[in-house]
């Protein structure tokens, strides 16, 4: 087991390198002048020196792989100026992690229950219903959930704030005003997780164990809950851990819609600010989080289904 | 004991002769029965394997449904701009954020080009004809004054003097004809997705196959090469390379290439890891057919179905991408729209002009809609055991 964890991290340290080298060449290669081209020279001096643009290219990539590694991302230039990058994203973080936390806290139980549901019912009217339920999902993108949510609740009905409460205090009316966006960031998660509960469950309670613990004497219920839901559970470990991931990918545009000045918001401005290492930083986060959660998935598949643990590989 | 000792003798050669000396005569056979076996010639033609999974297609109603849809999406996004007389870079500056009105449907007070005003009870003269109905009436108190307000449907059309017009979908606020620009739109996302699948099946094949079919170290190097380019999240790839390339149809679909035949190459993988150890495979060797025939002629085509069924659900997927980052404004860029422009353009005027984000919103769930059943129906006709999955 240590040796297969040492060979994913060895495996996430050269993603890691990929995708820092990646972004140094993004900032080289954006098309205009770093140091700015009708500025002062004393200016000109300056941001030369502070990007150390009179080293040679290859002093310049190690200074910029030393700085990533430890967290320094320079300044932000357009968005929030002159602020670190590092202490603007670790301000971010606390906002859309509750989001998303609560979004997956809503997104696993219904997903679940409805799974159960349309296995143990299948082929009848709940089941169709659920199914259409989950094509429809799956199909509607989440950023025209949160615009319809937003017209028909917030502005239509006034049933709910029409953006986020910018309250730092976490209360009552802010979570109300978290409601639309954590429920338009649900519905694509929720149509997965039924998706695959559904299909793992049925198959569980064809299989022979079943039969088997039938045999013995135990109820259906009993046999259901017991052996086919607990074997079912495996795959899904595999599908909930990328599905944060996808939820923060999700919460980009959700955040914008809802004005949540979180990450995904931070994100989107940078980029139409043109603050170039601003992004690059956020993106960075971004990586870090999918790659750790990529590799929380593969231990965790190993502790879950020791099966799979002696392979190591990933084929087949 | 005794068995085994008793040698079976060596088989000799039927003496037919001998068996023919023997005497066998006719009356100690009997006849049986008289009539002759009649078989029945079977009729019809030969099922092969797309006519069977059209046969299976054609039951799934869903899958149906989701095929027309999308024909006539298609057919909309090549020739829709045709039929409005506004080009799409149109402006028409006086009627900037009309609702929709559309000709029959106006009658019945449906997309009438009316918005709901809230007036003063005095001002409802300077509107004349443009009142179409007053829903409501009611005082406000400002100041200690009462005066009298009205909630009333206004044409919008009578009062910008556009009542020759009709924009189906209304006009976004620099007054371009949705209806066109949709479309156009439309044609964009679609080209964007279908593009970028196609090269991603040709890279995927190319690439699944060497790997699946030769294995060993080849197919090692090769994957390690897709499970770190596949560990880049695409969210992350999509934005540095547009940055650097620039919002563009072409870096659009770059940026879906990049890491998008991943998928398709492990798929095909599979299916090479699975038939290359069949008998027939085996045959086709030792008859000396080359590998490239053995790859392409033998194996691929069973993974046809496969192929296409994915083929099916990455379209969605890439115009899922492509709105995605008009989003976090990376969209394609002005003149040209997308849908994904149009959105993150409706969106921003949400509350004033619904409109601007109903249409495209409608067409992009429609098409992601369709476009999911009919992949759905495909898996399932291609390949039943997936059924209900």
């Amino acid at each position: 087991m240590t040796k297969y964890i040492i060979k994913r991290l060895i495996a996430m340290m050269i993603t890691l390198f990929i995708i820092i080298s990646l972004s140094f060449f993004a900032i080289r290669l954006i098309p205009g002048d770093i140091a700015g081209e009708g500025s002062s020279p004393i200016i000109r001096e300056a941001l030369i020196q502070r990007y150390h643009l009179d080293k040679s290219l290859g002093e310049q990539y190690a200074i910029f792989i030393k700085n990533f590694l430890s967290f320094d991302f320079g300044e932000s230039i357009t968005l929030y100026p002159r602020r670190p990058v590092f202490a603007i994203i670790i301000d971010k973080i606390p906002l859309t992690l509750q989001l998303n936390l609560f979004s997956l806290a809503l997104t696993i139980p219904v997903g679940l229950a409805c799974g159960i549901i349309a296995a143990l019912r299948k082929n009848t009217i709940v089941d169709h219903a659920i199914s259409t339920m989950v094509v429809f999902n799956v199909s509607v993108p989440s950023f025209i959930f949160a615009s319809i949510l937003q017209y028909i609740f917030a502005y239509k009905l006034g049933w709910f704030p029409f953006l986020l409460e910018l309250d730092s205090n976490f209360s009552l009316s802010k979570f109300v005003s978290m409601i639309l966006p954590i429920l338009a960031l649900s519905f694509g998660g929720i149509a997965t997780i039924t998706r695959y509960m559904r299909a793992e469950l049925f198959e569980a309670l064809n299989s022979e164990y079943m039969l088997l613990s039938k045999s013995k004497g135990l109820s259906q219920t009993q046999s259901t809950l017991r052996h086919a839901i607990r074997n079912s559970f495996i795959p899904l470990c595999n599908i909930i851990i990328p599905m944060f991931m996808g939820l923060l990918g999700g919460s980009m545009v959700v955040e914008n819609i809802f004005g949540i000045p979180g990450i995904g918001s931070l994100a989107a401005g940078s980029i139409q600010t043109s603050d170039y290492y601003l992004t690059i930083a956020v993106l960075f986060f971004y990586s870090l989080i999918g790659l750790i959660s990529m590799l929380l998935v593969d231990i965790s598949y190993g502790i879950v289904d020791p099966r799979i643990r002696m392979g190591g590989k990933s084929n087949e | 004991m005794s068995k085994k000792d008793q040698k079976i003798p060596v088989q000799e050669p039927l003496n037919l002769e001998q068996i023919m000396n023997e005497n066998i005569s006719a009356d100690m056979f009997e006849i049986v029965s008289n009539t002759t076996i009649q078989d029945a010639q079977i009729e019809g033609e030969a099922i092969g394997f797309f006519k069977d999974a059209w046969l299976r297609f054609k039951q799934n109603k869903a899958a149906i449904v989701g095929a027309v849809i999308i024909i006539a999406i298609v057919f909309m996004a090549i020739f829709g701009p045709m039929f409005s007389k506004h080009g799409y870079r149109d402006q028409h500056t006086s009627f900037g954020a009309l609702p929709p009105r559309i000709p029959i449907l106006e009658d019945f007070g449906i997309c009438d080009g009316s918005i709901e005003m809230d007036l003063f009870e005095a001002d409802l003269e300077t509107y004349g004809d443009a009142i179409m109905r007053i829903k409501e009436e009611y005082i406000f108190t400002f100041k200690g004054k009462e005066i009298p307000k009205v909630i009333a449907d206004v044409n919008a059309y009578t009062l910008r003097e556009a009542e020759d017009y009709y924009f189906v979908f209304g006009t976004d606020d620099i007054g371009r004809d949705l209806f066109v620009r949709l479309w156009r739109g439309t044609r964009i996302s679609l080209l964007i997705g279908v593009v970028s699948v196609i090269i991603n099946c040709i890279i995927g094949v190319v690439y699944g196959s060497i790997s699946g079919y030769y294995g060993g170290t080849i197919d090692m190097i090769l994957q390690r090469i897709t499970e770190i380019l596949g560990s880049v999240p695409f969210l992350v790839m999509s934005i540095l390379f547009i940055m650097v390339l620039g919002a563009g149809v072409a870096s659009f679909i770059l940026v879906l290439v990049l890491t998008g035949w991943i998928g398709m190459s492990r798929m095909i993988r599979a299916q090479f890891y699975r038939y290359k150890g069949y008998e027939y495979v085996m045959a086709a060797r030792t008859m000396g057919v080359s590998d490239f025939t053995i790859i392409f002629r033998h194996i691929l085509p069973n993974a046809i179905g496969p192929i296409i069924t994915q083929a099916t659900f990455a379209v969605p997927a890439a115009i899922f991408s492509e709105a995605f980052l008009s989003y976090l404004g990376l969209g394609v860029q002005a003149p040209e729209p997308s849908i994904g422009v149009l959105l993150s353009e409706g969106q921003k005027v949400l509350t004033t002009t619904p409109h601007l984000t109903l249409f495209p919103a409608l067409i992009v769930s429609a098409l992601m809609l369709a476009f999911n059943m009919f992949g759905n129906g495909l898996r399932d006709a291609f390949d039943p055991r997936m059924r209900g999955l």
